[in-house]
């Protein structure tokens, strides 16, 4: 035992003192006061969390520094917006998207029938490009003819700020006028999948020296493939059917059902932005490790710019579900039961003669959500085949590779996981943060602050660094309403905000001098 | 090295130098008599796109100075450092503050300003044997962002113009970028080739050789004798200084010293000018900012909002298809080139294929 206290004399020596600088702050504080700092700071560190842990696990399985995350984390916020208070957009969307992944599904068919073309070397490399011009060029005029509900940024009538007043009003449904339905609409969903299907067609033409499957695996595909062009298809014609009436009843729903789909939505877009990212963008970046932290820099400026040109560049708020939104008699309630019966926005909680109002949303739910991904992905790592690789990975990827396990579809998983959870944690920042371009760069900022604090690449240094991360700055934020009483100085002294970010580096910067590998990472 | 001391050879040697410098010597008076000015027009420093072209290409020269710095440390020493534009900043920021609050003389505050860049290197220093890597990145990236909060800071409002940024410098009349536009043209174009003559002094220099090795790799080159972090330390001394000189011209040169030139953004415009270029090839830096002032400039005439799209666009693009920069492809090809000339001179009977 003493060996291991000797070792790790450092480490605990600053958990120590953190713990009394800790300490000492909320001594400094009436309970009230307190209680709601740290809930609120367990608020912050849950959804910096959610950013880190994504982005840590992708750092140490493939060493690739995503400085995109933020930025996915904002697209995560957006989308979820939209999926949450503009419900006919996405039923909209859903048609064309079904039908292109459709057509592209059927990329196994084509090997065995593109063996059997005996065609000039020549003419046998160009014809998978010109297909693929084909296929943009399809995709490009039929995704320009089907209709889609949207709102218009540049107009303010018909801009995300009202949409979200509306949506808060329960007005969404009355102020919707249906995407014209019929020939045109149908003829491009037809496009769409005729260009699913050129694209995969002449991938699968770019790829065919790749390597063989053999017969029984490759039919066993074939099969798989086609049913699943079936079904995709299938349902995305069904929705195109009975557009109006899903609408309907998506719209009929109670909102905290709603934000539960638009969190399913913006986790799944997240997830397979992350993999589309990943197997096109990343891959062929692997050898060149700065050239990777460019390439996601660029794609953080480009998603940015996206962001700004569909949703605008003014920021706008995302209201608060039904469960969380309660202002009515009952409210504020008293206890959690006063709560569900009520919906309140807020509860009380008495601590003597004082009582602190907390909101239900911010400081309640969004922690619950933190704890229940921390658990849920610490199981994943630990209990799991897939965890058990991806450890395996961190530790060293080359090993894994060499013990026949297929790394390359490893790495597309956990960078979909990881984005899934940074977009989840944009879903669930919207209500209580507000939805604005620069969103995503601070959350990087202050997830790779967290991370640095609690080791680049170790799962509990993300957890607990973005606590620390979310401590710090409440309680500064704290000090500067209500003063320090330092010994030497008269008046109180009040932090003031530009030191709420300069003290979260400043904490970095001092660890990382005393513990280089963060206060939970690995010894080189 | 050609070790030929004869005029001739070492004109042969360094002719591409010297006419591009000759061609940036020439373009004022060259866009003025495109313009319709006389040469005394020009030199009169008269209103006109002659001007207009030079100060266009003063921030050029002032970007090339940037980058070439920035160059030193992440493309031939292989620092990974995230902090460069607080070097630039803390020169621009203390020209302005000992000028306009201090009412210090030019030669002062040049004195001042090598000082400061010392004592950023140094402070770089301290972190530098203690961490490496993402984490050396992360750690000056963290004293930066220090640097750069302080400036916007309300309190220091008085000296630094917080958000709004620094304003109403004293410019010194000799140097004044108004009316001796063109003395500042020629005084930047010189500091420029200076600079770039003395970086490519460093690098062929016994210690630029071993702070190359210490890119390649750092463990071998501690192994064969060197104590890398005092290599490293004049790496960071020597870019410090320069990136601050441009900082000082910057702040001579802008009306308004903003403080956009302390934030991440800076200095990944930097590590963007690198990457045009191509990192590691010190011309490449100085390639790679006149093509992103440059492009920067025509996009946002040309496109308006969607050009910070197109950037980011190109940007990904050159990341993916040319990795190692213009000048970096154009070596790994010129090798090329030169034999399908001399084959093609083969071809249409001269001796030239040998």
């Amino acid at each position: 035992m003493p060996t291991a206290l000797r070792k790790n004399r450092t480490q605990l020596i600053i958990l120590a003192i953190l713990a009394l600088l800790l300490f000492m702050a909320i001594q400094g504080m009436s309970t009230k006061d307190w209680v709601v700092t740290l809930l609120r700071a367990l608020s912050v560190g849950a959804i910096t969390f959610l950013v880190a842990s994504g982005f840590s696990i992708i750092l140490g399985l493939m060493d690739v520094l995503n400085l995109a995350h933020g930025t996915l984390f904002m697209i995560g916020a957006y989308v979820g917006w939209s999926a949450y208070v503009r419900p006919d957009t996405l039923i909209d969307l859903l048609p064309p998207l079904a039908l292109l992944l459709a057509g592209f599904l059927l990329g196994p068919i084509w090997s065995n029938w593109l063996e059997r073309l005996a065609w000039g070397s020549r003419r046998r490399h160009l014809w998978p490009w010109a297909g693929l011009i084909l296929a943009l060029a399809l995709l490009w005029i039929a995704a320009g003819k089907f209709p889609v509900a949207i709102w218009h940024a540049q107009e303010y009538t018909d801009s995300p700020i009202v949409w979200a007043q509306n949506f808060e009003r329960g007005l969404v449904a009355e102020s919707l006028t249906p995407a014209p339905r019929g020939g045109p609409a149908l003829l491009a969903l037809v496009g769409l999948l005729l260009a699913g299907v050129a694209a995969s067609l002449s991938l699968a033409g770019l790829r065919r020296r790749a390597g063989q499957m053999s017969g029984q695996v490759a039919a066993a595909a074939r099969r798989r493939a086609l049913i699943g062009c079936a079904l995709l298809a299938g349902l995305g014609l069904l929705i195109f059917l009975f557009d109006d009436t899903l609408t309907r009843f998506l719209l009929g729903l109670d909102t905290t059902l709603l934000f539960l789909i638009a969190i399913i939505v913006a986790t799944l877009a997240g997830a397979s932005l992350g993999a589309l990212m990943e197997s096109t963008l990343i891959r062929p970046l692997y050898e060149r490790p700065i050239y990777q932290i460019m390439l996601t820099f660029g794609l953080a400026f480009i998603g940015t710019e996206l962001v700004r040109a569909v949703w605008g560049r003014t920021g706008f708020t995302m209201p608060r579900p039904s469960l969380f939104a309660g202002t009515g008699d009952g409210c504020p309630a008293a206890s959690i039961g006063g709560w569900f019966t009520h919906k309140c926005s807020t509860i009380l909680l008495t601590f003597g003669e004082d009582t602190a109002r907390i909101r239900t949303y911010n400081e309640i739910f969004v922690i619950i959500v933190g704890l229940i991904v921390l658990v849920a992905v610490w199981l994943l790592l630990q209990r799991t085949r897939l965890g058990m690789i991806i450890r395996a990975g961190v530790q060293d990827s080359e090993m894994v590779e060499a013990l026949g396990i297929n790394v390359r579809r490893v790495f597309t998983l956990v960078f979909a996981l990881g984005v899934g959870l940074a977009a989840l944690g944009g879903v669930l920042a919207g209500p209580s943060m507000g939805l604005s371009d620069a969103m995503g760069a601070n959350l990087l900022l202050g997830a790779l602050i967290a991370l640095a604090i609690g080791g680049l690449t170790s799962y509990p240094g993300a957890a607990a660094g973005s606590l620390l991360v979310g401590l710090l700055q409440q309680f500064i934020i704290k000090y500067g309403q209500i003063g320090i009483n330092l010994p030497f100085l008269d008046a109180p002294f009040k932090p003031s905000p530009p030191l709420v970010p300069a003290s979260t580096i400043l904490l970095m910067v001092i660890i990382l001098l005393l513990m280089p590998q963060g206060l939970f990472g690995r010894r080189e | 090295m050609p070790t030929s001391s004869s005029p001739r050879t070492w004109l042969r040697s360094q002719l591409g130098l010297i006419l591009i410098v000759l061609a940036l010597a020439a373009l004022p008076f060259v866009i003025g008599l495109l313009n319709g000015q006389s040469i005394s027009d020009v030199l009169a420093n008269a209103k006109g796109n002659a001007k207009f072209i030079q100060g266009l290409m003063i921030e050029v020269f002032i970007l090339a100075i940037f980058a070439i710095s920035y160059d030193l440390i992440l493309g031939i020493t292989g620092l990974l450092s995230f902090g460069h534009a607080m070097f630039f900043a803390v020169g621009s920021y203390l020209t302005g503050v000992a000028l306009k609050s201090f009412g210090w003389s030019l030669g002062q505050t040049i004195l001042a300003v090598l000082a400061a860049g010392v004592i950023q290197a140094l402070l770089f220093g301290i972190v530098l044997p203690r961490v490496k890597g993402i984490t050396f990145a992360l750690v000056t990236l963290g004293l930066a962002s220090v640097f750069d909060i302080l400036i916007k800071t309300r309190e220091l409002g008085e000296y630094t113009g917080s958000d709004v940024g620094l304003q109403g410098i004293p410019r010194p009349p000799i140097l004044d970028p108004t009316d001796q536009r063109l003395r500042f043209y020629f005084v930047a174009l010189a500091f420029t080739l200076l600079v770039f003559l003395l970086y490519k002094r460093f690098v062929d220099s016994p210690t630029g050789r071993v702070c190359i090795a210490i890119r390649e790799n750092e463990n071998r080159a501690r192994m064969l004798g060197y104590n890398t972090f005092y290599f490293k330390l004049a790496a960071l001394t020597l870019s410090s200084l320069t990136a601050a000189m441009a900082g000082l011209l910057n702040a001579l040169y802008k009306p308004i010293v903003s403080p956009e030139i302390a934030g991440l953004g800076f200095t990944v415009d930097g590590l963007l000018m690198l990457l045009i270029g191509g990192m590691g090839t010190l011309s490449g830096a100085m390639v790679g900012a006149g093509i992103f002032r440059l492009l920067d400039f025509y996009f946002d005439r040309w496109f308006g909002e969607a050009s910070s799209f197109l950037i980011g666009g190109l940007y990904v693009l050159l990341v993916l298809f040319v990795p190692y920069g213009f000048v970096g492809a154009w070596r790994a090809r010129a090798l090329d080139f030169r034999r399908g000339r001399a084959r093609l001179l083969h071809l249409f009977g001269g001796r030239g294929g040998d």
